[in-house]
């Protein structure tokens, strides 16, 4: 399978401090990369300077778009909004991600009319479409978002990101606000849109259960650099680097069983693997 | 000295919505022994908080609540929590003194304008007549416990210069430091990273040791509970399904809420590769199939819809 985005030495800094130092990673259309990592590791930092919400210091990102190879960073504002049909994200808070004041018709409308896809009635159409797929009643639609539960808000956010046909879609930490039962009915409504649209996920997480079951390939990141990465089971059965290690020793399991014993993090090497 | 330190007996709590009565809670019963680590668990709706918020008298003035909550605290007549008046003197003692609690939101459970040492002395301050000084001193003590380092600097720090692990180690060094019985844990580290869950969940589990008092923890992730609980009580839809030792709940569900639960965390594992196929215990309820799940879904949005 060909690649559908290239990044190559990505660095960014803020006032001095480097965030994303460096990293470099493909991902396989229609696979799904993990990016994993504690709070502060630079998962966030990186996949928004791929989108270009935040501008890299340097490095390149490249995006093999419908129409041929890209460099994102090289394009113009006006020369990157089609692109931006094609790249995604579905965001962390089901709350603080949907306007209160907009039903969820307008919600899912809005990126369309930014496009300029459709009239109105074609736009309707799209939106019962979609609300179809990702399983929320037709009614949904001239409903506010705070009559959702954080799971149907979730899937409103997935809705709102896929009406617009995208192939790679950023799911930056799109699981963690949800209760377990919850975020496995997500899990699973995105694994069902990947295998049907054919969609490349991006999937930030810091849980490597989620990363674990979710995703084909993951990239450990560790104080904004990448310190592992390969297929998930190649990396967690034999994780390499220490601070893999950490990650997977603090997984409590079900099974009371096996004790909880958090690795130290004294002397945690950054050298690449 | 044999009956548990907390009670809860038939407790049923209805709010009064503009759509009507909304059942929170309907009968729940379990006993929260001494020296021990109890959890509740349960999705989003299920009627956790709201137990927990009814045994420090939390909830607001919109709630009907029946039935019994009864603390036996050591060297104290019995509490019945239900029938106290709110103006009543035990009830300061009850709240912070005898019981206290640890919230979900590290960033929000503390004051983000008065520094750190200052948060933590207050308890003592209003438990007991101490000197400011003493209280201070306690509090720095109580900071070491947790295991805060350079304490005689942080207690002079605020909350914005703490990361979310070491503001959860202060906001549990408030809890404790009026030696509370029984330390509520609402959902502790739901907020924050697999790395530092793991670390308040040692922290938490050791002080339990070390303080001899009893632990109430919150939660809706099952791998939390078999690694801190002694015993767990699963809640849905406000409604105890099942109490026990977490051995017994975990290695044999018998509710399939319960298996349901165990097959939603997704693929466990550790370094001997050895996997907990939990998947084979979901036979009863599939994910979001079955009239009985479905109902709590709209059941749910209906409760939210009122707020």
């Amino acid at each position: 399978m060909s690649e559908i985005l290239t990044v190559t030495d990505l660095c960014k800094s803020f006032s001095d401090q480097p965030v994303v130092n460096s990293v470099s990673f493909g991902v396989r259309e229609s696979t799904t990369l993990g990016i994993v990592g504690e709070s502060g590791s630079g998962k966030t930092t990186l996949v928004r300077s791929i989108l270009r919400a935040i501008d890299p210091d340097s490095g390149t990102v490249r995006y093999n778009s419908r129409k041929g190879w890209q460099d994102l960073h090289s394009l113009s504002p006006k020369e990157l909004l089609p692109l931006r049909r094609e790249i995604q994200m579905i965001f962390q808070d089901p709350f603080a991600s949907l306007n209160p004041r907009m039903t969820v018709q307008a919600i899912l409308e809005e990126p369309l009319i930014i496009h300029g896809i459709g009239d109105k009635e074609s736009r309707k159409q799209r939106v019962a479409a979609m609300l179809e797929k990702v399983q929320l009643e037709p009614s949904s639609a001239s409903r506010f978002p705070h009559a959702f539960s954080g799971g149907q808000r979730q899937r409103i956010g997935i809705a709102r990101a896929l009406i617009l046909e995208p192939r790679l879609v950023i799911c930056d930490e799109s699981v963690s606000a949800l209760d377990v039962s919850v975020q496995a009915q997500i899990l699973d409504l995105l694994a069902s849109l990947q295998s049907e649209l054919g969609l490349t996920y991006l999937f930030v997480a810091h849980d490597l259960r989620v990363v674990r079951e979710f995703c084909d390939e993951v990239l450990v990141m560790y104080a904004g650099n990448v310190v592992e990465q390969g297929p998930v089971e190649e990396v967690f059965n034999n994780p390499q680097h220490d601070y893999t290690r950490l990650l997977l020793s603090a997984i409590p399991s079900p099974d009371p069983d096996e004790k909880l014993e958090p690795l130290a993090r004294d002397g945690l090497q950054l050298e690449k693997v | 000295m044999s009956e548990s330190l907390l009670s809860i007996k038939n407790l049923s709590v209805e709010f009064k919505t503009e759509l009507g009565k909304v059942n929170a809670l309907n009968e729940v019963s379990f006993d929260v022994p001494r020296n021990s680590i109890t959890a509740v668990v349960g999705e989003s709706g299920s009627g956790k908080s709201v137990t927990s918020n009814a045994i420090l008298r939390l909830l607001p003035d919109t709630a009907q609540i029946s039935g019994e909550i009864i603390l036996n605290p050591q060297g104290e007549d019995p509490l019945n929590i239900t029938s106290l008046d709110e103006r009543d003197p035990r009830m300061q003692n009850l709240r912070g003194g005898l019981v206290s609690m640890v919230f979900q939101e590290p960033m929000t459970a503390l004051s983000p304008v008065h520094r750190i040492g200052d948060q933590v002395a207050e308890a003592v301050l209003c438990h007991r007549d101490v000197s400011p000084e003493v209280a201070m001193a306690e509090a720095a003590t109580m900071l070491e416990q947790v295991g805060l380092t350079e304490v005689d600097k942080k207690i002079r720090m605020y909350p914005f210069e703490f990361s979310g692990g070491m503001r959860q180690r202060v906001v549990i060094a408030m809890a404790l430091i009026c030696h509370p019985q029984l330390l509520i844990c609402d959902e502790p580290t739901t907020a924050l990273d697999v790395t530092i869950q793991a670390e308040i969940l040692v922290l938490i589990k050791s002080l339990q040791r070390k303080l001899n008092n009893s632990v109430l923890f919150i939660t809706h992730d099952l791998g939390v509970v078999a690694q801190i609980a002694d015993r767990v009580v699963v809640m849905y839809d406000g409604q105890v399904m099942e109490s026990g030792s977490v051995r017994q709940v975990l290695k044999n569900p018998q509710h399939p809420y319960t298996r349901h639960l165990l097959a939603s965390i997704p693929g466990a594992v550790t370094d001997s590769g050895s996997q907990l196929h939990a998947a084979n215990w979901s036979d009863g309820a599939p994910i979001g199939a079955g009239t009985f799940l479905a109902d709590a879904e709209e059941g749910r949005q209906v409760r939210e819809f009122s707020q």
